[in-house]
């Protein structure tokens, strides 16, 4: 079992995001106060438009918050608005990505792709190859780790990119609509992944979605609207 | 860290390689260029450097041979023969021939006189065949002419047969030499149609019989005792070399003749100067800034290309930005493929200058030092296109992904 699981590993306080000013301010996301721990599976639910996305690209700092803070491992990652330590290493060493189109890199095949995210933090070819392999072959993709993207259904490449989110354990998995390409009964292999990773891995993985069919595979449902983000309760699968 | 360049370039090999090829055949004709170049300056000086002589006397302020034309009596040969220091003098003489053959085609050559029996032109790089060994009807061509052994060429009223073959013989103008002996090359120069011989014997008896010596014959038996005849000259040559004997200074002997009135006397050096200078200058310049011209539009044609590759992957650099890849790993994937792209088009360069140039109709002469100044010319365009992707790769946003 994780050592981690159970922590908190984000503290979100304040967080907001307004574009634009005067008669053209929108306020995409108000004030925003939340944690998320280690193992669990977090949906954020919403229609479009209502701050979603603004949320995950504050969290995934790709984007800078207007107003408030926030904590990765109890370390402080922006205060008060503003970046106190180097965001590329925060990103490289504590995040993992996964999107609602695969977004592989083409010209790396599975298992390159995977690697990457170890190898650009520094971890030597050997080593990056040994664990990307144990991965894909944990995920169901043993044999097909050297096809290049194109030649992987999305699905696959799906499970690809989970692999390339996991592989350097982050802290925190952000998926944006993951499943949202793929049908029912891939998109709840791909919910069942990202569930079982978060929990081998000791990881919060914060899933906007609206899928609703794969709401039953998650720990914590979070609602969003014009901006403001509700808790909707713990599911059937809470860890306790 | 695994290399993305390589493995990008894998992706699309095909592409890669018609790029590289593309950009190698731009890359060759800045490599002819150079060639055709160096190839000019070889050829202007082949005449001066085959023939020799260490000074080369020419027609009263004038630069001839090469940079204008000059006409020398024949008789300067024994005139300057007799200048103390030198050892030997020849007639130098040339004109340029274009000649039908019976199939239609046109030769076109300067034809060179050899100044029998001192010069049978066994200093010539012959490639087959032999020197002259008679003093007519043999002559000496270059390959570039096409001409076999034993081919013969109708000249004036005459026919010469090749006797020997050189290679790299051609004239300042591009043109193949032929090697005859200088009274040939007279011959050759003045030979007249049957009428205008007739027409010029009738015209000289009516300037006879309107001189002094027809008006009164006794003026003529006058004349004839006092040695004030009129001479028949032999036609004039183009120039004398002249060669000194072993020891001599070279300026004393030049300063010696310069008294003359009638010549002017130069260096094989100064001549050899003249025609880089001066006869060749304005085809050179010529040459010189169209290459600088290749080069820029080249590095303006890799930067676009190394551009819209960069382009062509933004959706993978802002993913690379994203998962927090230092600059250093996206400078090294842009800089790394425009070099590869610079390197493989500079291959296909040189591939190209091996199998093309040897067609080509003038001498493309490349050298050692060309080659690796190409290769130092594509690296700087490479990198200075590298750059211009790299700007644009570092203005990629992780926000893209999300956006894509």
């Amino acid at each position: 079992m994780n050592e981690r699981l159970g922590k908190i590993v984000l503290h979100v306080e304040g967080l907001s995001k307004v574009y634009g000013e005067g008669p053209t301010r929108l306020e995409a996301l108000k004030p925003t106060t939340f944690d998320a721990v280690a193992g669990e599976v977090v949906a954020i639910l919403g229609p479009s438009g209502s701050g979603k996305s603004t949320l995950l690209t504050i969290i995934g700092l790709i984007n800078p918050p207007t107003t408030g803070s926030l904590m990765i491992n109890g370390d402080d990652v922006i205060k008060n608005g503003q970046e106190v330590v180097n965001l590329t290493t925060v990103r490289r060493q504590q995040l993992g990505y996964v999107f609602q189109r695969s977004n592989l890199i083409p010209f790396l095949n599975g298992e390159e792709n995977v690697r990457l995210a170890l190898e650009i933090d520094g971890v030597p070819a050997r080593e990056s190859r040994d664990r990307a392999r144990a991965l894909l072959d944990s995920l169901g993709m043993g044999g097909r780790m050297k096809a290049m993207p194109s030649k992987l259904s999305g699905g696959e490449q799906q499970r690809v990119a989970i692999a390339r989110a996991m592989i350097h354990q982050p802290s925190i998995v952000l998926a944006d609509e993951p499943t949202a390409a793929l049908d029912s009964s891939r998109g709840r292999q791909v919910m069942e992944l990202f569930r079982d990773s978060a929990h081998a891995n000791g990881a919060a993985v914060l899933v906007v979605t609206h899928d609703h069919r794969t709401l039953d595979l998650v720990d914590r449902v979070l609602e969003m609207e014009d901006g403001v983000l509700a808790e909707k309760g713990h599911t059937a699968n809470t860890r306790q | 860290m695994m290399d993305l360049a390589i493995r990008d370039v894998r992706q699309d090999l095909g592409r890669f390689i018609l790029t590289a090829a593309g950009l190698g055949m731009l890359m060759s004709v800045v490599l002819a260029m150079t060639g055709i170049y160096n190839g000019m300056v070889v050829d202007a000086t082949v005449l001066p450097d085959v023939y020799g002589g260490d000074l080369w006397v020419v027609q009263k302020d004038t630069q001839g041979p090469f940079a204008e034309s000059s006409r020398v009596p024949s008789l300067l040969v024994d005139r300057i023969r007799a200048v103390p220091g030198v050892e030997r003098t020849r007639a130098y003489a040339t004109l340029n021939v274009q000649n039908q053959m019976p199939d239609g085609e046109t030769l076109r050559f300067t034809l060179a006189g050899l100044s029998w029996p001192d010069d049978l032109g066994n200093s010539l790089p012959l490639e087959q065949g032999r020197a002259l060994r008679q003093p007519h009807y043999e002559m000496v061509v270059d390959h570039a002419l096409g001409l076999p052994l034993g081919a013969t060429l109708e000249m004036g009223r005459d026919t010469y047969t090749v006797v020997g073959i050189t290679s790299g013989m051609v004239s300042s103008g591009g043109d193949p030499l032929v090697f005859v002996s200088v009274s040939d090359t007279l011959r050759i120069q003045n030979d007249l149609a049957n009428e205008a011989l007739r027409l010029e014997r009738e015209a000289r008896v009516s300037r006879v019989r309107r001189s002094p010596y027809g008006r009164d014959p006794a003026n003529l038996a006058r004349a004839g005792a006092q040695g004030t005849l009129p001479a028949t000259a032999p036609p004039p040559v183009t120039a004398v070399l002249v060669d000194l004997a072993p020891g001599q200074n070279v300026e004393t002997v030049k300063a010696s003749l310069s008294q003359w009135s009638d010549i002017s006397v130069y260096t094989i050096e100064e001549e050899r100067d003249l025609l880089v200078r001066g006869v060749i200058d304005r085809a050179r310049r010529q040459i010189g800034l169209f290459r600088i011209l290749l080069v820029v539009i080249s590095a303006i044609v890799m930067g676009l290309i190394v551009y819209t590759m960069t382009v062509d992957k933004m959706l993978s650099l802002s993913l690379l930005k994203l998962l927090g890849a230092k600059r250093r790993v996206i400078l090294r994937l842009i800089l790394e493929e425009s070099l590869l792209l610079g390197l493989f088009a500079y291959l296909v360069a040189l591939l190209i200058g091996e199998v093309a140039f040897d067609l080509f109709p003038r001498r493309v002469l490349v050298e050692d030092m060309d080659r690796v100044a190409l290769l130092g010319v594509i690296a700087g365009i490479s990198v200075a296109s590298g750059l211009v992707g790299l700007r644009k790769a570092l203005s990629a946003n992780p926000n893209e992904v999300l956006a894509s």
